[in-house]
């Protein structure tokens, strides 16, 4: 009896974690092995029923070599950069603006998570009418005001811009309810303290909020830089990619790799090489994270 | 400066930011009542008389209820798997110590950094062999790819907020721990588990990456659906402003009266992080 409950004990745990993580290993982990194999074989539509082949590290080098991977990927940190920068401006003096008590804080809070909620693809082809050349509202008004209409979406620059814009739209929102949740859990007694010693608003920011905001800037930051190195619904409505690629980005690319030549192999070698590039940046930021604790 | 002032600065900041929040979804819903005639209108004439034909027009071949029912079907089923899986793993991680503990969460987390795009590539392929292309059932599958380690790492945080003393106690009185677990700890976490079970729907219901690849006629959702109305002659958009209305309106909906939760939801995992 005692032996049994022991084991029982051991075992336990498992009854519980068990069913979740076989359902997670079965539909996630050999999916990702199979592809993973696929990424040293060559399967394309046309040859693999004469068999798939084995050819090492031939698709990997395909990728690396491939001038428009290298694009791709320069396209997407671009717009990662951007995006996350003006994200982290203005997401955070929304929390702080949102810290503030104020009467019907909650109403703007949802008001303003709205953009974040609703269905990308709808947004993606809403901001392709409104930024639109001749029938667009903003050009209309642009037009209203007297100038002339800004091509938004058919100059690589500008299209870069727009998709940059709407990212900002669309989620600074998040940054700026992330932050928020950090800064509502900072003692106001320190505050106090800091303006009985005569620091300024400024300085109270720079030496007390940011320091103890660390971590909630840190989480902020990794949920914002795994979201844009997978963008795909945004870009691929808004320009599906141009013009001439200028904002084809890496899930855009492996997208029209894979599944419009149905290279799968290459596909798959192609979207290993983003798993370990997001591996690195995980990383590298789960190190700075260890240093705070 | 006086008080009123700076409320008064403070409020106008407030609202402009809020009218930019909606201004596009405004006008999404602008489009899908304008005459279509004056979609393509290139002066600025802001006023017209309001119609609903676009609204007549998407219902009248009966598709879009088709492909609506499909969107709540992979939802909801997806939803519910995710959650009774997801439950129990976190009452899991959250009340048991072992040794691979530690491991087995993290790796709960790991299919969170990895991109769709990645996971989809073998799903199709798989799918593909298995001849469960355009089925509701490989939409569902692949949903629980994303839906279940959201529920696991959501839920683990909230278990960890019962005091474990109240488990103790019922556990002294006699209780076997599964009855613990239904009758102590999960009236507890319901608003927990309300908060995970919307933001999964959410996150099901504007999915579009797989549900491109994976669908056809038959099991297509509405995020896909949407996109057929950009045809190689035109851009159809009275027909888009109607059905995107259509599709953000649940959105709409659970933000604004569960906006409790979905903000429990998304906070809960990162903060604690």
């Amino acid at each position: 009896m005692k032996m049994n409950s022991r084991i029982f004990k051991k075992i336990e745990p498992f009854f519980y974690i068990g069913p979740a993580l076989i359902t997670l290993f079965i539909i996630l982990v050999y999916p990702l092995g199979y592809s993973f194999w696929l990424s040293f074989h060559n399967w394309t539509l046309i040859t693999f029923k004469e068999g798939v082949d084995f050819v090492a590290l031939k698709n990997y080098y395909d990728v690396i070599l491939n001038i428009d991977f290298i694009h791709s990927l320069l396209v997407t940190f671009l717009f990662m950069f951007f995006a996350i920068f003006f994200e982290f401006i203005l997401g955070m003096s929304i929390a702080l603006l949102l810290n503030l008590g104020f009467k019907g804080r909650n109403f703007f809070r949802t008001i303003i998570l709205l953009p974040m909620m609703v269905t990308n693809v709808v947004i993606g082809l809403t901001w392709r009418l409104l930024l639109n050349l001749e029938y667009g509202l903003i050009n209309k008004v642009i037009r209203y005001l007297g100038f002339n209409a800004v091509p938004w979406l058919s100059k690589t620059v500008l299209a870069m811009t727009s998709v940059i814009i709407v990212d900002i739209w669309n989620t600074s929102s998040f940054v700026a309810l992330l932050l928020l949740a950090g800064l509502q859990t900072l003692s106001k007694d320190l505050y106090e303290a800091a303006k009985i010693d005569g620091s300024s608003k400024l300085q109270s920011f720079m030496y007390i909020t940011l320091p103890l905001l660390k971590s909630s800037i840190l989480v902020a930051l990794l949920w914002r830089i795994i979201d844009t190195f997978r963008i795909f619904d945004v870009p691929y409505l808004l320009t599906a990619g141009g013009p001439s690629r200028a904002t084809e980005m890496i899930s855009l690319y492996v997208y029209r790799y894979g599944f419009r030549n149905f290279n799968l192999s290459y596909a798959s070698a192609s979207s290993y090489l983003m798993v370990i590039i997001m591996l690195i940046f995980a990383a590298f930021l789960f190190r700075i994270f260890r240093k705070d604790y | 400066m006086s008080k009123i002032v700076k409320n008064v600065i403070l409020y106008s900041v407030l609202i402009t930011i809020s009218l930019i929040s909606i201004f596009p979804l405004l006008y999404l819903f602008t489009i899908s009542i304008k005459p279509s005639e004056l979609i393509f209108d290139t002066t600025s004439k802001f006023f017209f008389t309001p119609t609903f034909q676009n609204y007549q027009d998407i219902f009248a071949d009966g598709r879009f209820i088709k492909y609506l029912f499909n969107s709540i079907t992979v939802g909801v089923i997806t939803v519910i798997v995710a959650t009774i899986l997801g439950m129990f793993a976190a009452y899991g991680f959250a009340r048991f110590k072992f040794r691979s503990k530690r491991i087995l969460r993290m790796a709960s987390l790991i299919p969170q950094l990895i991109p769709p795009i990645t996971i989809i590539v073998p799903l199709f392929t798989l799918f593909a062999s298995m001849k469960l292309m355009d089925t509701q059932r490989a939409l569902i599958i692949s949903y629980l790819t994303f839906t279940m380690p959201l529920s696991i790492w959501l839920m683990t945080g909230f278990f960890e907020d019962v005091p474990i003393e109240l488990e103790e106690s019922a556990m002294i009185d006699g209780c076997r721990r599964l009855m613990v677990f239904i009758r102590v700890d999960l009236p507890i976490v319901v608003p927990g588990i309300a908060a995970t079970m919307i933001l999964s729907f959410i996150y099901s219901w504007n999915e579009f990456l797989y549900a491109v690849i994976l669908t056809g006629r038959s099991a297509r959702t509405l995020p896909v659906m949407i996109t057929s109305f950009m045809t190689n002659k035109a851009i159809l958009w009275g027909r888009i402003g109607a059905a995107g209305s259509l599709i953000i309106l649940p959105i709409l909906f659970f933000t604004l009266f569960s906006q409790k939760y979905v903000i429990k939801g998304l906070t809960a995992g990162s903060v604690k992080g």
